[in-house]
């Protein structure tokens, strides 16, 4: 969300040799747009670091052979002040990533969404307070 | 790529519209200007501040400390088509429910805007965490007409050498010195000051100790150390990333003068001779008043001014591990040297 917006704003940022963007890299640059993925598997580490998390998830190939793919994410600090934790995801949880994966082809992507087992988006809830409200995840 | 459901986001939609509408009209009332204000009247949270005397440091000083956000739906200018420098309430409400559900919008799979994270599901739109509110319909107060002054030709003249002196230096992603300062994990973009609202994580942590004020930036953990003693500013030719900062009390006003930038951040363009006064005024418990003038003859054709609100917000402030483990610049330059490689591929398969 709001990707659109970013993208406008740091193209008129440049254009006008604003220094100010809203990222502190490129994530197109990073991230193939002609390599969509869907990954699914257990996460193994959350790297909780800010200003973009890093989740090592094991993928199983065909052969039942796991692969540990690392999926960039979002800045963890505001979860953190909304009460989540390493212990809201655990190690072990089940996640469906859907994401872009690196140019370089290598087991890396960026997680557009994270999805539990259960269909639920991660960090997404229904309760008042914004447009999303993060609820733990049990 | 799944995008969010329609009913998913006219669920988002109610929810949003709700939240909002509870907390823009406490805002509304607490604000509220007495009378319709104009660019010279002070402003309604300044005018709110008279009554209000901040608890006092040890050693006297109004005490500004705690954790801070300057996160806003206010513009720094004024859009096209706003002619009032002052919303009503209802009318406040209406523009950051329409700015709030364009962030909360889906980009479409496929294109590159897409190639990102959901910065809802990581709580990082802006309704979605504490922040500053007001009636104005722009930051700026002063031209009367919102809107930053005519670039000079000089200030023109640079934009355009800057511009071909990093045509000159390759592609941005061709070596790391060409990357982005904050890409690089220098200086966020823009960093200041003034403190300008970063967008997402627009937290500032205010430290008071005996003759000094320091202040923290959560994005890229800049630090700027004031010292408020009265000492004078260096010599010009020693500069720096945020310039070099002295404050003094102005009652209960903090107002600090920055100059001595070194120019490789420039604000908006501006010179390495701008000169940035910010005044920092405690206007109720959970509110600062922050104004800061920018005054740069060689880029602008007159000084500007700007009221951004600042609202008390929950620490700490948590640290910028800005090179992500070291995988950041390395994802991003394999990228680059990916892409080039496909390039040559499709270049020698069509000859």
């Amino acid at each position: 969300m709001r990707m659109k917006l970013a993208i406008a704003v740091a193209v008129v940022a440049v254009l006008l040799g604003v220094t100010q963007v809203r990222a502190h890299h490129a994530f197109a640059a990073e991230f193939d747009v002609n390599k969509p993925l869907n990954l699914k598997g257990t996460l193994i580490k959350w790297e909780m670091v800010n200003p973009h998390s890093w989740f090592h998830i094991g993928v199983k190939d065909k052969d039942g052979k796991v692969h540990t793919w690392m999926v960039e994410g979002g800045s963890p600090n505001q979860l953190i002040r909304m009460g989540v934790t390493k212990n809201t995801v655990p190690v072990g949880t089940e996640l469906v990533v859907e994401g872009y994966q690196a140019k370089d082809g290598t087991e890396k992507a960026v997680g557009r969404n994270f999805v539990l087992a259960d269909g639920k988006r991660l960090f997404l809830g229904g309760s008042a307070g914004g447009p999303t409200d993060p609820v733990k995840v049990k | 790529m799944r995008l969010r459901s329609r009913s998913f986001l006219r669920g988002t939609t109610v929810a949003l519209a709700l939240t909002l509408g509870a907390t823009i009209s406490l805002a509304g009332q607490a604000q509220a200007p007495a009378k319709p204000a104009t660019a010279k009247a002070a402003p309604a949270s300044a005018a709110a501040g008279k009554a209000y005397k901040a608890p006092r440091t040890p050693d006297g000083q109004p005490d500004l400390q705690g954790f801070w956000t300057n996160s806003t739906y206010v513009p720094l200018e004024r859009p096209n088509g706003v002619t009032k420098e002052i919303y009503t309430p209802d009318e406040a409400e209406a523009a950051i429910k329409a700015a709030a559900l364009r962030e909360a919008e889906q980009t479409e799979p496929g294109t590159t805007a897409d190639v990102h994270y959901d910065f809802s599901q990581f709580g990082l739109d802006r309704s979605q965490s504490t922040f500053a509110k007001n009636l104005r319909t722009s930051l700026i107060v002063d031209p009367p007409d919102g809107k930053i002054p005519p670039v000079t030709a000089e200030g023109q003249k640079r934009a355009q050498e800057r511009a071909a002196a990093r045509k000159a230096a390759g592609g941005q992603y061709d070596a790391v010195e060409n990357m982005p300062i904050g890409s690089r994990c220098i200086i966020m973009g823009g960093a200041g000051p003034p403190l300008q609202n970063a967008g997402y994580n627009a937290n500032y942590q205010i430290v008071q100790g005996a003759g000094y004020v320091m202040i923290l930036t959560e994005m890229i953990h800049d630090v700027r150390i004031i010292p408020v003693d009265g000492r004078p500013q260096p010599p010009s030719q020693v500069r720096q990333w945020v310039g070099l900062s002295r404050g003094r009390w102005e009652g209960e006003t903090l107002v600090v003068e920055t100059t001595n930038f070194n120019g490789k951040n420039a604000f908006r363009g501006a010179s390495e001779n701008l000169k940035v006064t910010e005044r920092f005024t405690r206007t109720a418990d959970d509110t600062i008043s922050y104004r800061f003038t920018v005054e740069d003859p060689a880029t602008w054709a007159r000084p500007w001014t700007a009221e951004a609100p600042m609202a008390k917000t929950d620490g700490p402030i948590f640290e910028f591990a800005c090179h992500e483990s070291n995988y950041g610049i390395a994802n991003i330059l394999a990228g680059a040297r990916a892409d080039e490689k496909k390039a040559a591929e499709q270049k020698k398969g069509s000859n």
